[in-house]
């Protein structure tokens, strides 16, 4: 009796030690899928089509988005309702890169996520679908899949095209009496700038914009702001493509001056000029929201996508927001960079029936009249593909950015192919060394050139 | 003997298991791409010998300086954490009625994720401290977190604010254990408070002290979340502990081989720290 009591207890103790251990191993989102699947089946016994349930996952980084894109998603299911659509988003701050990779080591792969450049696609070559047989290839604008193609295949669909530039406050510059179509260069620009804030210094502005302090807003802390935005529009002259800086052994900064002379006239004219070291704590928020939104500055260094969040704090704000050009000083001295963020891609290794979907889920979105509404009305952005004539950018910088796409006032985006982790890593911290006036503008020089080559 | 050998195996086990399976398995495979190139993916990784650990040691002044970065972090605040953590313990073990909300306020900072509090005072440090210090013009309130020095205050004061709480209810229950009598006693013989304190209640604290100290200095020198959400390394990277040194290399510069084998370093080197520290406090104790 004893004994078969002992048995037991010993039997019902490995058989939990056992379930613990399984169950762990096991990852619970299949199980959840096998059920969801079995249920669906049940329910779909009526319809004439016996097709099974397929879940796919998006991953993707763009926060602005989000909403937005789950409401396409359930539109999408609504058409196709064997189909859905799991989104989910990390980004905006956060590290998406990180997430993606925490996302595939803990077996949840997704199959819908976004590859940014060159080095993105390498790294990921072997979790990419070659998507060259897609309908939307043949709409796609001219060059702009040249960063997702690799052997004459194409890897990725576009996000959009975005743009930005020194984007600034019309009403403020008609108030103070500034004509921005007259700023075309490095001096034009800086001589408004000093006008601008002599006018803000004197009091002059007060009464219409109380809380107006400053012309400019920089954010030092996000160095992606100045170690990838900033300084693209300088390398852009030297390498010409993100292909071109990828596959750069080094970097010369040869219009090293000429990023110099911007840092300093976004912070020698920004709210903490008389402290530049605090530029280092000044982050997205503080720019956007706090910053130009609010109009406590005139000029900030942003791009079209800044667009939502500054309507939901002031429409008013929001419709007078315009671009000036990021001079170059001495090479080109009229232009806004514009590109590829973000792509699109599809993982390689989920099953048939998900991938299929995905694909026709993306096809859908950037090719249907209902897909199309959502990629320029909802998520204001601006269409990488040809047959959107009929549908124009609604906002304001939008609008500016294909303004200036038009005109041919544009440089590329090389950041992309910078080595990993340089542009926010190494020069964007050096950049925040020279701010806070720990080291010289050579020393900032030098060390980047130096990290680029050991980087490579 | 057999039979208890028998049940021995029987309790053990299961949780050997557990154990074999989310620490030590996880540890040796660590190890061994510490050995590696692995870039994170799942490409096979190409065995590169110590060649990570000598990069480390030779030429990433990134790393040496988040270590120097820690230990001074962990030495400050292991100080504060604890200084504060006891002076509370004192303050509610007193005859107040007010006894027990104070330990609920003072322990409630523990019951915020890191991540919050870290959001929560970097807005207090850049905002808060900010419009204080330029309406009563305390110059040193303004432009918090960008520097290194207010950095490293800054979490030093987070982490004080959030664990003091926790270390208060430990010092609480040892200093409840203590007799009545042998205070009273001390008391009858002429002892001042102050002597009292020194001579009786910190030396049968000893065993807490020990607990208290391992806590806070193992926690310090790992410290991750309020360290990204407070300061995330900056500016310059010159807050950056060793934790997110280590997040950095792997998931920023996708170098997971590199980043293995720095966080072998920093397993050696916390493991070794603390021990230390255990086999110190340890001697220290008495017996009542």
């Amino acid at each position: 009796m004893k004994r078969s009591k002992r048995l037991l207890v010993l039997s019902m103790l490995m058989l939990f030690a056992l379930a613990t251990i399984f169950t762990a191993c096991t990852s619970q989102p299949v199980q959840e899928e096998h059920d969801a699947a079995d249920e669906s089946k049940a329910a779909q016994e009526q319809q004439s089509e016996p097709t099974e349930e397929v879940e796919v996952d998006v991953f993707q980084f763009k926060v602005e988005i989000a909403q937005e894109l789950e409401k396409a998603a359930k539109e999408y299911e609504a058409a196709n309702p064997n189909v859905k659509i799991n989104v989910e988003t990390v980004g905006g701050g956060d590290d998406y890169g990180a997430a993606l990779r925490a996302k595939f080591q803990s077996g949840n792969e997704p199959d819908i996520y976004n590859v940014g450049g060159p080095q993105d696609i390498k790294d990921w070559m072997n979790k990419l679908e070659d998507l060259s047989d897609q309908p939307w290839v043949d709409l796609a604008l001219e060059g702009i899949l040249s960063g997702a193609t690799v052997d004459g295949k194409i890897y990725a669909l576009p996000f959009n095209i975005e743009g930005y530039g020194f984007t600034y406050n019309k009403n403020i510059f008609n108030d103070a009496g500034i004509d921005a179509e007259k700023i075309v260069d490095f001096e034009s620009l800086e001589e408004a700038v000093k006008a601008l804030d002599a006018k803000i210094k004197a009091g002059e502005l007060k009464d219409k914009y109380p809380l107006l302090e400053a012309v400019f807003e920089y954010a030092a802390k996000e160095t992606w702001v100045t170690g990838l935005h900033t300084s693209n529009a300088v390398l852009s002259q030297e390498f010409g493509s993100s292909l071109d800086s990828f596959d750069s052994q080094n970097v010369e900064f040869k219009y090293g001056d000429a990023l110099k002379a911007i840092i300093d006239l976004q912070a020698d004219y920004s709210s903490d000029a008389d402290s530049k070291a605090k530029l280092n704590a000044v982050d997205y928020a503080t720019q956007v929201d706090e910053g130009i939104a609010i109009e406590r500055v005139a000029i900030i260094q942003q791009g079209n996508w800044i667009y939502g969040g500054v309507r939901d704090i002031d429409e008013n704000v929001a419709d007078n927001l315009g671009f000036l050009p990021i001079p170059v000083k001495g090479v080109k001295e009229d232009s806004i960079p514009v590109g590829v963020p973000m792509h699109w891609s599809i993982n390689k290794d989920s099953s048939d029936a998900e991938k299929t979907a995905a694909k026709d889920f993306l096809n859908w979105l950037y090719t249907s009249e209902a897909g199309k509404d959502y990629v320029i009305n909802k998520f204001f952005f601006i269409p990488p593909l040809k047959g959107y004539e009929n549908l124009e950018p609604k906002d304001a910088l939008g609008k500016a950015v294909a303004e200036y796409a038009e005109a041919g006032k544009t440089m590329p985006w090389v950041f992309m192919g910078y080595p990993t982790g340089w542009g926010m890593e190494v020069l964007g911290t050096e950049i925040q060394k020279y701010l806070a006036g720990d080291i010289t503008w050579e020393e900032v020089i030098s060390s980047s050139q130096a990290k680029w080559s050991e980087l490579r | 003997m057999k039979v208890s050998k028998f049940w021995f195996c029987v309790f053990v086990l299961p949780i050997l298991l557990a154990f074999l399976s989310v620490v030590i398995i996880p540890m040796f495979m660590g190890i061994y791409y510490s050995f590696t190139d692995w870039n994170g993916i799942g490409n096979t990784p190409n065995w590169v010998g110590i060649s990570n650990y000598i990069e480390i040691i030779q030429t990433d002044h990134g790393f040496r300086e988040s270590f120097v970065f820690t230990a001074k972090f962990a030495f400050v605040s292991v100080i504060m954490i604890n200084l504060i953590g006891f002076g509370l313990a004192l303050l509610v073990t007193g005859s107040s009625r007010l006894n027990n909300i104070l330990r609920s306020v003072f322990f409630m900072p523990n019951l915020i994720g890191g991540l919050i509090l870290g959001f929560v005072w970097q807005f207090i440090f850049t905002k808060a401290f900010d419009s204080i210090g330029s309406s009563i013009g305390l110059s040193f309130l303004e432009g918090w977190l960008s520097t290194t020095s207010t950095g490293f205050w800054g979490l030093v004061i987070l982490m004080s604010w959030q664990m003091s709480g926790y270390m208060m209810i430990i010092y609480i229950a040892a200093l409840q254990s203590i007799p009545e009598s042998l205070k009273e006693a001390a008391k009858i013989d002429g002892a001042s408070a102050f002597e009292r304190l020194k001579n009786i209640t910190i030396p049968l604290v000893a065993p807490a002290f020990t607990v208290g100290l391992f806590l806070t200095l193992s926690n310090s020198f790992k410290l991750f979340d309020q360290n990204l959400a407070l300061t995330n390394g900056g500016p310059a990277n010159s807050t950056q502990m060793l934790a997110l040194n280590i997040y950095k290399t792997a998931f920023t510069f996708t170098r997971f081989g590199l980043a293995q084998a720095k966080a072998v370093i920093f397993l050696v080197a916390v493991a070794a720290i603390s021990l230390t520290q255990i086999y110190y406090s340890k001697k220290r104790e008495v017996e009542m």
